[in-house]
């Protein structure tokens, strides 16, 4: 296996992606962007913070930052789908897969590469959005605020951004591609995964997440769940990403 | 260069390719023939180490397919029925994407030899998908040939080309040979097959005749001469020749069969003259490898 190959193939993925269409544009500039725009909305009810007492900072803090880490943490379910999905459908509908099976690369490295080159983006974007909105309450309430925060929950930010972000991310991927690699068309692969893939994940990952918030035990709970969901998703990608698999049953 | 031995593939229940046995040289073109469904694809993908046999072995330019089928892959070419080209990309980073796949060190001088050479050099930075069907085959050829392949299996190079740009490839096919690449080429086109090839092998599951083109003709038909004559004669006597297996006349036409129209042809003329014969012109019959290849896949069971 060689990073090069791997790396090559990721380029490739993310050059056609972002030509390939609105889809990709919207799942991972426009729906983050909303987003993050809906947080900094919530910031401004936050406004008068400066004059409440003391004593009451600690819950508005925790309700103040743990809402915006909902959404930061639903970008590594939304982005990948749409991104895992091209990759896969986009090699079938231009026939591509034959020449390419006929180069060196190996098709643990074809999987790995399409899978990160949805990961990435889908990782990049959650924590930047989060680094962007901790700017923003930096600079609009007082620095105490965020001391507070960061006292309170910064095991559950480092765990909800450091491990479930990719964990999530990976499962969203690999789950796509799964989906992909079983339907002709491109259309039918985003409805599938739309219709039944994205609201299962994101309903179980509110109701996780409501009985979760401050919750660090839980939550590496949570953790630990995705991760096994993720081997098991590795294997059965694993299968499907055999070269005569590819060749002969990907339709 | 080309090795299979007793080549045989099964998917579920179905035969694709049944005990092929086949060798061809180093610098060889040869014309793997045979009707849509008959196994040709599967071959090839079995010899470029893409599927695995059921059961035999190849051996593609010395190396073992099935025991090494990453290093094979980087001692051949393919280019398959569809070009396969990413259509949002560039000509340029079609061919780069793959120079890098192949690890090649001089992947910027490789991609413009072969575009330049295709033509394709002025439109490199343009998306594929704006690109003619021609062009795309010629883009997909360079792909085929990026990393120098010993060993180039070809799809229906021509399909699709319009008779220019067949042209081209076919006069580009032949330097490839003369570049001592062996060539692999599963075709439909008879005439292309009987131009290009050295030898052609025909398959319908398996492997029904392998020869020149000239000699299954010969092996079918026989070699037959017309001899066209100015006005007819009576041919009721025998003409007395021992090497005149058959005769068909046809008012003014003579059609003999012969074992060696090189030698027994002046002792034909000679004895139809005796006869009266006015000569005016004697040549081969030409068979064409369509009518060898429809006779022999007709008489194989569907």
């Amino acid at each position: 296996m060689t990073l090069k190959r791997i790396k090559t193939v990721i380029l490739k993925e993310w050059r056609e992606a972002f030509k390939g269409g609105k889809a990709i544009w919207i799942s991972t500039i426009a729906i983050p962007l909303i987003l993050l725009g809906i947080s900094f909305f919530q910031l401004l009810q936050f406004s008068d913070l400066r004059n409440i007492p003391p004593e009451e900072l600690p819950p508005v803090a925790a309700t103040l930052f743990l809402v915006p880490l909902l959404y930061f943490l639903m970008f590594p379910l939304v982005i990948p789908h749409t991104i895992a999905i091209y990759a896969i459908m986009s090699e079938k509908e231009q026939k591509s897969l034959e020449p390419l099976l006929a180069t060196p690369l190996r098709t643990e490295e074809l999987l790995i590469a399409k899978a990160l080159a949805s990961v990435f983006p889908a990782v990049g974007i959650s924590w930047i959005a989060f680094g962007l909105f901790l700017g923003v309450v930096q600079v609009l309430l007082p620095t105490a605020v965020l001391e507070l925060a960061w006292q309170q929950l910064g095991s559950i930010w480092l765990m909800a951004l450091g491990l479930f972000a990719p964990l999530a991310a990976i499962f969203a991927t690999l789950a796509s591609m799964a989906i992909a690699t079983r339907v002709s068309d491109l259309r039918t692969a985003q409805l599938l995964s739309s219709l039944a893939l994205l609201p299962v994940l994101l309903s179980a990952f509110f109701l996780v997440f409501q009985h979760l918030m401050g919750k660090p035990m839980l939550l590496g709970l949570l953790v630990l769940g995705v991760f096994v969901l993720d081997v098991g998703l590795v294997w059965l990608n694993a299968k499907l990403f055999r070269r005569e698999e590819i060749l002969t049953r990907w339709r | 260069m080309i090795i299979a031995e007793n080549l045989t593939r099964r998917f579920g229940d179905r035969l694709a390719v049944e005990d092929l046995s086949l060798e061809i040289a180093e610098g060889e073109v040869f014309g793997f023939l045979g009707p849509n469904g008959a196994g040709k694809t599967t071959t090839v993908r079995m010899l470029a180490g893409l599927l695995a046999p059921t059961t035999g072995r190849a051996i593609v330019a010395g190396v073992d397919v099935w025991a090494e089928p990453q290093r094979v892959r980087t001692v051949v070419g393919i280019l398959p029925e569809h070009p396969g080209l990413y259509e949002k990309l560039s000509a340029w980073h079609n061919l780069k994407f793959y120079a890098d796949l192949y690890e090649l060190s001089n992947a910027e001088a490789q991609i413009e030899k072969y575009l330049t050479m295709l033509g394709l050099w002025e439109r490199r930075f343009e998306p594929v998908g704006t690109f003619s069907k021609g062009m795309k085959q010629k883009l997909a050829i360079a792909r085929a040939l990026l990393h120098n392949p010993t060993v180039l299996f070809l799809d229906e190079p021509t399909s699709g080309l319009d008779p220019e740009s067949a042209k081209t490839v076919r006069e580009f096919i032949v330097e490839l040979s003369q570049e001592k690449r062996t060539i692999f080429l599963c075709t439909h086109n008879l005439y292309e097959a009987e131009l290009l090839c050295t030898r052609v092998g025909l398959i319908k599951q398996r492997l029904i005749k392998v020869g020149s083109p000239q000699q299954l003709k010969r092996e079918l038909y026989g070699r037959q001469v017309v001899v066209e004559l100015k006005e007819p004669i009576d041919l009721s006597r025998d003409l007395q020749l021992p090497f005149v297996h058959h005769m068909h006349t046809d008012g003014t036409r003579l059609l003999i069969q012969l074992d060696d129209p090189e030698a027994q042809n002046p002792l034909l003329i000679k004895r139809l003259v005796e006869l009266g014969a006015q000569i005016q012109f004697v040549r081969e019959q030409d068979r064409s490898l369509e009518e060898v290849y429809l006779e022999l896949i007709s008489e194989e069971p569907r």
